[in-house]
């Protein structure tokens, strides 16, 4: 739920990455750390396992700066994405103001993606929300694999509201910020 | 704007403020925080912490929401109030007007039933400006221009993002 205070004239916006175990969101906030100005970045906080596999999310703020006199923050949050954690899914979704959904592309998690897209709304229900009514852009991930479903057939299945997506390989960089751009973009039209 | 969505104003801010800062004063704590739900901070009175307070305010609110959570499991409603309490520093977080959580950070220089006693009469002064707030908003939600920020900010919030965000 995006915070407008007029006081300290800030602006404070929650968008989460969403999608399968494995799909690649963690290794997308990652790569944004990694590549942002310093001064963009806050810390990122992960969540994890031993395993280092997302226990209950990954969390980092960036600052676009001074806009009008407003200074602007987006902050990016992941969801576990194995099955059984599905309460902490549904705490992180809460106040939400875009989604990205990453989806793997290999053929043998095809299945995955259908799951979590499906989980997705339902926990959107519980928080009074749509997937027609809030920002979403669709990312469909490890492009580069050999044994990939054709975009065509992921978009059938998984964004049949036509959203904004894109190909990447985030382990690179691929389409990351592209991701990225579209659904900050998406996500201030509903302020402007 | 869209729905759900919620600003704060200028007035509101300082009444806020003021309570955040007797509450300092009365419970001799070192710093307050007010942090929406979702993880964002709407305000910090007090010493300044020595850590990065948009972290600290995600993950207490990750915090509070698992206890609640935890509390509906065990048969609770919630859990309105929460302890930790370390061997230097403590912090105590409270629920407001379901939707914002206190959260008071002290040390040994006051106790704890003090920092209870005192955030929970200032945790009343809060909801009272809350509610008013709330009121205000659910009004200027039906006025969209009254809080919107204008196609300005939208164009030159894109021209940051393009600049900020590449490879």
């Amino acid at each position: 739920m995006s915070l407008i205070n007029y006081s300290s004239r800030e602006i404070n916006c929650k968008i989460v990455y969403y999608g399968p175990g494995l799909c690649g969101k963690t290794t997308n906030l990652q790569h944004i750390y990694s590549r942002v100005p310093q001064e963009t970045r806050g810390k990122m906080i992960s969540l994890a396992t031993e395993m280092d596999r997302t226990l209950f999310f990954d969390f980092l703020p960036l600052e676009l700066g001074q806009i009008r006199g407003f200074r602007t923050r987006f902050h990016l949050y992941t969801v576990p994405g194995q099955v059984y954690y599905n309460a902490s899914r549904k705490l992180i979704l809460k106040g939400v103001d875009g989604i990205v959904f990453v989806a793997d592309s290999q053929i043998d998690r095809f299945e995955a993606n259908v799951e979590s897209y499906m989980n997705m709304l339902d926990n959107l229900t519980e928080h009074d929300l749509t997937i027609e009514k809030i920002p979403f852009v669709m990312q469909y991930n490890k492009r580069d694999l050999p044994r990939v479903v054709p975009v065509d057939d992921l978009e059938r299945e998984l964004n049949p509201r036509k959203a904004p997506y894109f190909e990447a390989v985030a382990l690179r960089g691929t389409g990351v910020f592209d991701t990225l751009k579209v659904a900050c973009k998406l996500v201030l039209k509903t302020l402007g | 704007m869209v729905k759900g969505n919620w600003a704060l104003f200028e007035e509101d801010f300082w009444s806020i403020n003021t309570i955040l800062q007797n509450l300092i004063q009365s419970s001799s704590s070192k710093s307050v925080m007010l942090i929406d739900k979702t993880g964002q901070l709407i305000s910090s009175i007090g010493e300044p912490p020595g850590f990065d307070v948009t972290s600290f305010s995600s993950l207490a609110a990750a915090d509070f929401s698992a206890n609640q959570e935890i509390a509906k499991m065990v048969g609770e409603e919630d859990f309105a109030t929460l302890v930790h309490q370390g061997e230097n520093e403590s912090m105590y977080l409270s629920l407001i007007a379901n939707r914002v959580i206190l959260v008071v950070l002290f040390d040994r220089k006051t106790s704890l039933g003090l920092v209870r006693l005192k955030a929970r009469r200032g945790g009343d002064e809060l909801l009272t400006v809350l509610n008013k707030l709330f009121d205000k908003l659910q009004y200027k939600n039906e006025d969209l221009s009254a809080t919107t920020l204008g196609a300005e900010f939208t164009a030159e919030a894109e021209s940051e993002i393009d600049s900020l965000f590449k490879e």
